[in-house]
């Protein structure tokens, strides 16, 4: 019997099944509880301290992850895609990291 | 995204070389907005520039429930890409227009909070976190209205042709990337420029 159009799987060329509708919803809504979360711990920064930062960095992160492997499918693309879209954001990551850290140092010689 | 276009003859590496073209675009994003990013975060602490610093006059509320209707245009943009594997063109229509409302609503939000920014005395030429800051946010701002034209015109056509054909689908496809890539964006924007004390 056919499943209902709502909770049917997708399947691409290749074979891969994607998420149903209601898992993008589910996602969706995993997406907002985090935002809910980081602007609590935005407002809890008195009592959480130097736990904060990383907190909000880790938060950011899964939400991230959530978004490219789940709504552009990454999960589910050739693995060359990942590195290619992976390493735009590595590189990038490094070479900002050491211009923040080189500027940040200059400007307190 | 889903393969919704497999034509062979536009493939060199499995993949359709629109798809890997839009894929090495978007990485090489990354490069743009960490530039941005990085300039912004460079002057934000920087003392002895005169006031107000964009930090003073975030509306953190406000900026939140922007980034919820950002984050939700993405479950639309899904929804219209899901609605297309159905060959649900009806739902198509339905869920890209969704998205583009969406997205101009969080335009809006920005106009908004540039408009409120000023009037509190903070200008592109306050002080360079407040060049910087304009600067971020109005390039992701341009990101998203480039976003909403090109999902209008999906939606335009899908309406002039009575549906996308599969050529089309992996135009929405694409649409669909960029669009989930400038959410993307807003959610480092919003966690390391608004958040992060």
């Amino acid at each position: 019997m056919d499943q209902p159009t709502e909770t049917r799987e997708v399947h691409t060329a290749e074979g891969h099944h994607h998420p149903t509708p209601r898992q993008y919803v589910q996602i969706a809504l995993l997406l907002g509880l985090l935002t809910a979360i980081e602007v609590g711990l935005f407002y809890a920064e008195p009592f959480f301290g130097d736990l904060v930062v990383p907190a909000l960095l880790v938060l950011a992160a899964v939400k991230f992850g959530l978004v490219v492997g789940y709504y552009m499918h990454l999960k589910y693309e050739k693995r060359f895609l990942t590195r290619l879209f992976g390493g735009g954001f590595v590189l990038a990551l490094m070479i900002y990291a050491v211009v923040l850290v080189a500027f940040g140092i200059m400007a307190n010689i | 995204m889903a393969d919704l276009a497999h034509t062979d003859e536009h493939e060199t590496l499995g993949v359709d070389n629109r798809k890997l073209a839009m894929w090495g675009f978007l990485a090489s994003e990354f490069m743009f907005f960490g530039a941005l990013i990085s300039t912004y975060l460079l002057y934000k602490g920087r003392a002895g520039m005169p006031p107000p610093y964009p930090r003073d006059l975030y509306d953190i509320p406000f900026t939140s429930i922007s980034s919820f209707v950002l984050l939700m245009s993405s479950l639309t943009m899904v929804m219209a890409h899901n609605a297309l594997t159905r060959k649900d063109q009806a739902n198509v229509r339905t869920w890209l227009l969704a998205t583009a409302m969406l997205g101009m609503v969080f335009i809006g939000g920005q106009v908004y909070e540039f408009s409120t920014f000023v009037q509190e005395g903070m200008t592109m030429r306050t002080n360079a976190a407040a060049s910087g800051f304009y600067l971020l946010t109005g390039f992701h701002g341009t990101h998203v209205l480039v976003g909403i034209i090109m999902l209008l015109s999906l939606f335009g056509i899908s309406r002039r042709q009575g549906g996308l054909s599969e050529a089309k689908g992996l135009n929405l496809e694409l649409v669909g990337l960029y669009w989930h890539f400038v959410d993307i964006i807003w959610i480092v924007i919003f966690t390391v420029v608004y958040l992060i004390p």
